[in-house]
């Protein structure tokens, strides 16, 4: 009979009017994100970071754009860290590289911009780089400090052994 | 006098049912379309060239962009031609993770197949039943990976996650649901009466005319050809399955729904047996820091979800590829567009994109 299809279909339909629902409201309800969930931006912390920059080069398309500085002691750290989303894949190859693994999504995944400047991010905060360069002074002050000590030792060290030398030149003569 | 002329209507790039970014030039003779002359590259991205300017193992996530759908097909194609390449041996417990997540793609990839051809016809009901059922591979797929769409999982030498307890639970629980949902179509779309007219018997091909034009996948299936490259090939451990390879009598667009919706069947018996039968063991072979495949070439072929998806990749013993090729089925597939548009009316022409399935960015690439 033609038609008979056609109402089997709709009684498909009806029926969802009473089972489970399948939908919920997106911005109020959110569903629970996995746990290796790949999205949003990227988070580290310089103090664990040791700016390698494995994960820079690890990445496929240069969507990371890193600033290291190098300390009093030769030891780099992190002061800009920037995730530019627009370019990024999220394959998750830079935080698999990271040896530290101090590298994370943020997963907030709901982070669509207006503009394109807002599709950078820098991991290290403002804050972070007052620290870090609080940080550097330290280290920079207490080379200094132990730069001087050091010479003033090697001042004095060299100054005994040239009395003793002067003193076996008297002895000869 | 009284003259008649053809004339040229455009189809896209702007139309809904166009499945992306695809334009048909149809030259129609009043109703009935003459010729269906598609216009590609309008989504090309140059995914071969970016192949080639990066490492192997930084090329994977673009393969992930070619058939957007069934990321997962290629990522396990770009991976076994690596492999086949650099001759890596993958562990067992990979290859069995690695058929489950493809041919969980294949169902995902199917469901939209069917529903956009649905949606296509106006059948929005069908739509967006079809989503319901593929949110819950999305699941198993964001529970191994993290993504629910560019997987990026199926790497070079194995995958890249676990695969949990708990995506055996949702894995098990989605095989649950397949027959129910197979039932509710056949309700409200293999039984509709609107659905049947506007396919039954509309864009018929001959297995000639399909292999002729060197269509694979569910297309050529259709036309009555038994050819899959998981039978033929037995690539990874498809060998150890059993399983069935539905075909068509017609290879209409009736027939090309009716392939598809049997192998989501099939496709889940493969799945089941792969639970039932996966090893214990690790899941990435060593795959060296710097991987430099020796100078040589291969071409190596999986059934994609839409049918033979081939890479083809030249080495020169650089960690960089020295020429990519991509053979994309969709894009192949598209060759038979004109055939079976021809003689058939402007909105048939909509069924038999839908039916074909194809999708853009693989098509373009």
């Amino acid at each position: 009979m033609f038609g008979k299809g056609l109402l089997t279909g709709m009684g498909v339909t009806i029926k969802h009017f009473f089972g489970k629902k399948e939908t919920f409201c997106y911005p109020e309800e959110k569903l629970p994100v996995a746990e290796g969930f790949r999205g949003g931006n990227l988070t580290m912390d310089w103090r664990v970071c040791i700016a390698c920059q494995l994960c820079a080069m690890a990445c496929p398309n240069k969507a990371l754009e890193l600033k290291v500085v190098t300390d009093a002691k030769k030891k780099r750290h992190m002061e800009h860290y920037i995730h530019k989303t627009g370019r990024c894949l999220f394959c998750n190859l830079c935080v698999e590289a990271c040896p530290v693994h101090t590298l994370q999504w943020d997963k907030n995944f709901a982070f669509s911009s207006w503009n394109k400047a807002a599709m950078t991010h820098d991991a290290v905060s403002d804050a972070d780089r007052t620290d870090l360069k609080e940080l550097l002074a330290n280290i920079e002050a207490k080379a200094k400090a132990e730069a001087a000590e050091k010479a003033k030792a090697a001042a004095e060290a060299p100054a005994a052994p040239a009395k003793q030398q002067a003193d076996a030149k008297g002895g000869e003569a | 006098m009284k003259r008649t002329e053809t004339y040229l209507l455009n189809m896209g790039p702007q139309h809904p049912s166009t499945h992306g970014v695809l334009q048909v030039k149809l030259t129609l003779d009043g109703e009935r379309i003459q010729r269906a002359e598609p216009v590609l590259g309008y989504l090309h991205r140059g995914i071969e060239k970016l192949l080639e300017s990066r490492t192997y193992v930084q090329g994977l996530p673009y393969t992930d962009r070619l058939d957007y759908i069934s990321s997962m097909n290629n990522n396990f194609g770009f991976a076994r031609a690596v492999e086949e390449l650099a001759r890596l041996e993958v562990p067992r417990r990979a290859e069995f993770i690695r058929v489950i997540m493809a041919e969980l793609n294949r169902i995902n990839s199917h469901l939209i197949g069917i529903g956009t051809l649905a949606n296509d016809l106006g059948a929005s009901t069908g739509m967006l039943c079809c989503f319901r059922d593929r949110e819950y591979i999305l699941d198993i797929f964001n529970e191994v990976c993290g993504a629910r769409q560019t997987f990026h999982y199926i790497r070079i030498g194995g995958v890249s996650g676990e695969f949990t307890d708990k995506a055996r639970a949702l894995t098990e629980s989605f095989l649950a649901r397949v027959p129910r949902f197979l039932a509710e179509y056949d309700k409200l779309l293999t039984g509709n009466e609107i659905f049947r007219r506007r396919i039954v018997g509309i864009s018929p091909m001959t297995p000639e005319e399909a292999l002729a034009l060197n269509m694979t996948g569910p297309n050529l299936r259709a036309t009555g050809v038994a050819r899959d490259l998981r039978k033929i090939d037995a690539y990874s451990v498809y060998g150890e399955f059993d399983f069935d390879i539905p075909v068509g009598t017609h290879g209409d667009n009736w027939d090309r729904y009716i392939v598809k919706l049997r192998e989501i069947k099939e496709s889940a018996r493969i799945i089941r047996q792969a639970l039932d039968k996966m090893p214990e063991g690790a899941i990435m072979a060593k795959v060296p820091r710097v991987l430099k495949p020796p100078a040589g070439e291969v071409y190596s072929r999986t059934e994609g979800t839409r049918g033979e998806l081939g890479f083809y990749l030249v080495s020169d013993g650089t960690p960089k590829p020295y020429r990519v090729h991509i053979r994309r089925p969709s894009f192949v597939n598209m060759q038979g567009l004109d055939l079976m548009c021809r003689g058939m009316l402007i909105g048939d022409s909509v069924s038999a994109y839908s039916s074909i399935d194809p999708i853009m960015g693989e098509v373009d690439c």
